[in-house]
């Protein structure tokens, strides 16, 4: 510890200073491009605050009662009941019917219960929130994995394809085998993997990811393919890059923004895929919250007519995260074009048209 | 004489699209000295552009196929060297300014990082810690050069700029040295206010700038051999003149050889030592610039500069040449040019004609023709 006052602390200081304000420096321009840009496209700000909130929530949900736990010994929670407890007995309601009366868990949304209690008397609420972080995290994990095999292999598969090569053989190869996967319809052979493999949250993990990276294959080879041959690409040859260096640094730099837009979507689609496969009862196990099972649990025991809460939590939930990922995925296809985005942030200035200026033009 | 840069040797090139074979270049030969400017003329198709790429190898191949012929360059014969090894030679010993100076830059990337990029590559190459063909001569000090008058005024801001305050951050040794050569080079090119245009994007820039960085990366990699592939057609007539201008200066300034290629006889004229006429896929006419033009030895080189637009000849149609390029596919027998030629005899339909002749009567011994009756061209009706 230098003592303070010592030129070896005033320097650090100054050097940490500095360091606040170039970052500061480069901070401060990037968040206010980034304010125009979204002031400029309202649905995009809408679904990136949707998805911030949903990721906010989900991290809050895994890291709230680990740090508690860690730090204090009792475990918190964000949610306001455990998603498996059911009292017993549970507080009901009494529903009238033409053959008679019955007793019934499910209770209506009200302040203690949000989004109302099920047919055991959990709440819908905590368990929604708890199934959350489970959902998105395989929604990106799944389309990640699949991003970068499906990418990585589509980019060799474009740019490598010239034929009687090696390349070109296993270029071949990658885009047959890509075949074979692409020529069943996805969900029904995700659900013949996930069906042969068993019950349970990994099997129906991998069942998705070997259905989903075929896609990325094509969507990234077909950009390849007509991004190699622009005359950049030729001008960059022509300075002496390498063939590996244009691939990763001039081809993809330039097909990121397609793919990025499809990956954003694609977080989307994989929920709701997901959710298909747990809603038809071969996926998440019954205990473990999920939006996909919950949805096929509830519906299945005709709660759709009685306690309708039950099922449109969950099936809400569902549709709110993919239309959030929508709507960003929408917006991103605008933003990363710098071109568009040179555009986007000088729609968003306003114009200012005095009278005195406007009034010369009429006359 | 001295040895030359580059040495093409009876270099033939075959595009094969379905079932036909296009003979896009045939039997070309030449060869370029050091410091020397040749200039390529010719109409549309005849294979300039092929010829442009066919030299460092940047044709797709297929559809490409280079049948025949060597390209010596530094003693590198590049048409049996192996692609892997291609990119090697490209950049720091041969380099290209391209037709299109919209395409040519990545749109992805600041203008500052594609020229860094290039020195990025030198910089590797000179030191050793890459493969790569470098120039031989002295590292040239291009902050040292005497720039004209004019140039030097361009290149002081006219507009103060943030971007001078923003390149005082505490960047890296390195990337400092850097872009303070890529400020060299933008410099060279008289880029008015470098500072600005480094960290702007390709389509922020005019078509004769994006030509002027096109050329600074060209030039950065301080190549033995640039190759011009028509890089003012694209561009409209004042920013084209700029563009030549600025490419005249700078073959005093930086040591290379250039092939100049061009449809423009004028432009040639302007900037080229010697010139190599091109009719089909093949060098008909080669010499001397002012040679070839005052006294052109092939029938089409004379019927071409009969075509020129002249300010002496104000009555009367412009002369053109009876009939049209022949298809590639199906080249006529004997010497291609025979169906046009006024001046053919029965055997010019049956006889291929001469891969490259010293032209009869020329008063230059390098002045060479594709036609064995280069003495009745002075004649020719």
């Amino acid at each position: 510890m230098e003592a303070p006052g010592s030129p070896a602390a005033f320097a650090s200081l100054t050097g940490a200073l500095r360091i606040v304000r170039t970052w500061t420096r480069r901070l401060v321009p990037a968040t206010r491009g980034f304010i125009r840009v979204m002031r400029a496209n309202p649905l995009t700000l809408v679904g990136f605050l949707m998805v911030v909130v949903v990721v906010v929530v989900a991290v809050l949900v895994v890291a709230v009662p680990a740090i508690s736990g860690a730090i204090g010994g009792q475990r918190a929670s964000i949610l306001p009941y455990d998603p498996n407890y059911y009292p017993s007995p549970c507080p009901s309601r009494t529903i009238q019917t033409s053959n008679g009366s019955y007793e019934t868990c499910t209770l209506p949304p009200s302040l203690q219960h949000l989004f109302g209690t099920d047919n055991l008397g959990r709440d819908i609420f905590s368990r929604v929130l708890a199934a959350l972080p489970l959902d998105l995290a395989i929604g990106f994990s799944i389309t990640g994995f699949a991003a970068l095999l499906g990418g990585v292999l589509g980019l060799v598969a474009g740019y490598w394809d010239r034929p009687r090569t090696i390349g070109g053989v296993i270029s071949a190869l990658i885009l047959r085998l890509a075949d074979v996967f692409l020529a069943f319809p996805s969900l029904v052979l995700a659900l013949a993997i996930a069906a042969s493999l068993g019950r349970g949250t990994i099997p129906s993990v991998l069942a998705i990811l070997l259905t989903w990276w075929p896609y990325y294959v094509r969507l990234v080879r077909g950009e390849v393919l007509v991004v190699k041959h622009l005359p950049y690409v030729v001008a960059a040859k022509a300075a002496g890059v390498s063939e590996v260096r244009i691939l990763f640094r001039h081809v993809l730099r330039n097909i990121l923004e397609p793919i990025i837009v499809y990956y954003t979507l694609d977080v989307g689609t994989v929920l709701v895929t997901f959710s298909t496969i747990s809603f038809i009862g071969i996926g998440v196990p019954l205990n473990v919250p999920e939006w996909g099972n919950m949805v096929e649990y509830y519906y299945n025991q005709n709660l759709m007519g009685l306690a309708p809460w039950t099922v449109l939590a969950a099936g809400g939930a569902i549709f709110m995260t993919a239309l959030a990922f929508s709507l960003l995925g929408d917006g991103l296809r605008d933003v990363l074009d710098p071109r568009s985005r040179r555009a986007l942030v000088q729609a968003a200035v306003p114009t200012k048209v005095t009278a005195g200026a406007a009034a010369p033009a009429e006359a | 004489m001295t040895e030359p840069v580059l040495q093409v040797e009876n270099l033939s090139v075959d595009y094969v699209v379905g079932e036909g074979i296009r003979a896009a270049l045939r039997d070309v030969s030449f060869e370029l000295h050091p410091g020397q400017v040749l200039g390529i003329v010719g109409e549309t198709g005849c294979g300039k552009s092929t010829l442009a790429h066919a030299i460092p190898r940047l044709l797709a191949e297929p559809p490409a196929r280079i049948r025949s012929g060597r390209v010596v360059f530094r003693g590198i014969d590049l048409v049996r060297l192996p692609k892997w090894q291609l990119p090697q030679v490209r950049g720091t010993g041969i380099s290209m300014v391209f037709q299109e100076p919209i395409n040519s830059l990545n749109p992805a990337y600041r203008i500052k990082d594609q020229i860094a990029e290039a020195i990025h590559i030198r910089h590797l190459r000179e030191s050793g810690k890459e493969k790569g063909l470098v120039s031989p001569l002295a590292p040239y000090d291009y902050s040292k050069r005497d720039l004209p008058k004019a140039a030097e005024v361009l290149t002081k801001p006219l507009v103060p700029s943030l971007a001078k305050r923003k390149m005082r951050l505490p960047l890296e040794e390195d990337k400092e040295k850097l872009l303070r050569e890529v400020l060299e080079y933008l410099r060279l090119v008289r880029i008015n206010d470098p500072e600005t245009i480094l960290g702007l994007y390709p389509h922020e820039l005019s078509g004769g700038m994006r030509q002027r960085v096109m050329i600074a990366i060209a030039l950065s990699g301080r190549p033995s051999l640039l190759i011009a592939d028509e890089p003012t057609s694209a561009l409209d007539i004042t920013i084209q003149a700029q563009v030549l201008t600025l490419m005249k200066e700078l073959m005093t300034e930086v040591n290379t050889s250039i092939l100049f290629i061009s449809h423009d006889l004028g432009v040639i004229a302007e900037m080229a030592d010697a010139v190599g006429v091109m009719y089909a896929g093949h060098i008909v006419d080669l010499g001397p610039v002012d040679q070839v033009y005052q006294d052109p030895r092939h029938p089409y080189t004379k019927a071409l500069m009969r075509s020129v637009p002249n300010r002496y000849k104000t009555d009367g149609p412009l002369p053109s040449l009876p009939g049209s390029v022949p298809n590639l596919v199906r080249l006529p027998t004997g010497c291609t040019f025979h169906p046009r030629c006024p001046i053919a005899r029965p055997q010019c339909s049956k006889d291929p004609g001469p891969a490259l002749l010293p032209a009869e009567g020329a008063s230059s011994s390098q002045h060479l023709a594709a036609c064995y009756f280069s003495r009745d061209v002075l004649g020719m009706p």
